[in-house]
């Protein structure tokens, strides 16, 4: 694997490998290597791999970028090169065994993907390991969870009804005409809360300006609801309910 | 629920051609971002032919809702969320076929993200790691989960969030439109409330800023062109290392605060410029 080196006069100030993804060199904290220094420009440049090489591109820094003393835009880079960038200095150092450090894919048995370029998992290992997910998913999902109906049962409150089945992907808490959950009142807002249904769970969303919350504890992302959770809401109580 | 939408895709940095795709039908509120993959340009025929076939038929069935569904109509879900997932499964057999006829498409896929904007409800549908987000209250929430080998393994509990992270192989999809002759896309129905904004994207945004930079980036502009753009630009200051396609979403004409009104109204400037 290459390492960058960078110097300050004769100072080693820190040393970054460039594994596979890049290193990205400025002024901003946001870079991987960060020089301090107003001659340096906040994304000044960045190192990469391509195909085996070791690149470097300059990304138009106002002060430029150079190897071995020429003003560069991408170059490759070799080993003992010398980046000057402002007045600070980064050496390429390479090491002896690889060129750069793509490990060996553990799982799928084709070649080494390019940086980022999205591909398929083998279909023989893909249709396997669907079946193996499937297999687990069935056997942890024990016959009652499938047989078991999500309801909503009002403790507390002015609805419509006293009970309601959780059968669609969306289920409304609100006033509005989209609400299945019908709440009563003048004040009633017209969407408080929603309740998703995706692969035999529930999942609450509260409304946006009040804090949602299960069983008196706030959340802040969608909560999953398990059988006995009560939602309180817009001046009602639910408690969520797996009947047979 | 009137929407404004920004919309931009960029090359990014090292690749040579943009395979990503975009359609924005306002008309309908129907946005949809597909994601090529398959070497020498096909990735690009893929992710078009995707897009379009999605659209195509979902303006059909907007226009006549009798039209036949593509596949099981699925419970509970409302028409226009059946309608779009009926798309998606179109748009995998017409990527599917093509691929077949054409022996230098061979192997070529795409994935898709989709909403379906209708009165205060969300249809969202996506095959793949293209993602759609909800900024709500200024927390960053993702909507989907990705059709990655890496982020199954992780929901199975096979591996650590961190061990995902770390990994070589995040770009390994399970699941991808045209690989397999049938696919059953993920299709979930969200409410949509007042101050949300809804960003549809590509894994070439999300492998180079965090949620917290994206979160920023929304949270900072108002106008959602100019969110779009400033997303795609940070992306490409941070690497730009794969295409990268940006849709946001806002409520057009909000309703600002009833307070806010007033104040404007006691220091006299409502109505001018």
């Amino acid at each position: 694997m290459s390492k960058l080196v960078l110097k300050f006069q004769d100072s080693i100030l820190k040393e970054v490998p460039v594994s596979i993804s890049e290193v990205s060199i400025g002024r901003s904290p946001e870079n991987v290597l960060v020089i301090d220094n107003p001659a340096v420009s906040h994304y000044h440049a960045r190192v990469f791999n391509e195909e085996g090489r070791l690149m470097l591109e300059d990304f138009g820094s106002m002060n430029g970028t150079f190897v071995n003393g020429q003003r560069v835009k991408m170059v490759t880079l070799k080993h003992g090169d010398s980046v000057a960038i402002g007045k600070h200095t980064i050496v390429v150092a390479d090491s002896p065994d690889s060129g750069f450090g793509f490990a060996p894919a553990a799982g799928p048995k084709a070649a080494a993907p390019k940086i980022n370029e999205t591909v398929m998992l083998d279909t023989k290992e893909r249709r396997a390991f669907l079946q193996k997910v499937a297999s687990v998913g069935e056997s942890a999902q024990v016959a009652p969870s499938r047989t078991k109906v999500a309801t909503l049962v009002v403790r507390k409150g002015k609805t419509d009804q006293r009970e309601y089945t959780l059968t669609d992907k969306l289920t409304v808490i609100g006033k509005s005409a989209m609400a299945t959950v019908k709440l009563r009142g003048w004040f009633a807002p017209k969407s408080a809360a929603q309740i998703n249904r995706r692969e035999d769970n529930s999942f609450y969303v509260g409304a946006a300006d009040k804090v949602p919350s299960v069983n008196g504890v706030a959340i802040a992302h969608p909560a999953k609801l398990s059988s006995g959770d009560v939602i309180a809401v817009a001046g009602i109580e639910l408690e969520f309910v797996l009947r047979d | 629920m009137e929407m404004e939408y920004g919309a931009r895709s960029d090359t990014g940095r090292v690749r040579e051609n943009n395979e990503d795709s975009f359609r924005t039908a306002p008309e309908l509120n129907l946005y949809i971002l597909c994601d090529g993959m398959g070497g020498q340009a096909s990735g690009e025929v893929a992710s078009r032919l995707a897009a379009d076939t999605i659209l195509a038929h979902c303006r059909e069935g907007a226009s006549n809702p009798a039209l036949p569904l593509v596949g099981d109509s699925l419970v509970g879900a409302a028409e226009f969320s059946n309608r779009l997932a009926s798309a998606v499964r179109l748009a995998n057999r017409a990527v599917h076929e093509t691929a077949k006829k054409n022996s230098g498409h061979s192997g070529m896929g795409a994935t898709v993200v989709a909403v379906w904007l209708l009165d205060d409800r969300l249809a969202l549908a996506h095959v793949g790691d293209s993602r759609a987000y909800r900024l709500r209250n200024g927390e960053l929430e993702q909507l989907t989960d990705d059709h990655s080998f890496i982020a199954e393994q992780v929901r199975q509990g096979m591996m650590t969030e961190e061990e995902a992270g770390n990994s070589n192989l995040q770009n390994v999809l399970l699941r991808a439109l045209g690989i397999e002759a049938e696919v059953e896309p993920d299709v979930d129905e969200h409410l949509l409330m007042e101050g949300d904004t809804i960003l549809l994207c590509s894994d070439g945004l999300t492998r180079e800023l965090s949620d917290a930079q994206i979160a920023g980036i929304l949270k900072d502009n108002e106008d959602p062109q100019e969110a779009a753009d400033h997303l795609i630009n940070a992306a490409n200051r941070a690497g730009g290392g794969d295409n990268i396609t940006v849709i946001v979403l806002r409520q057009a004409n909000r309703l600002e605060g009833a307070f806010a009104r007033i104040g404007r109204w006691f220091k006299g400037s409502e109505g001018q410029s």
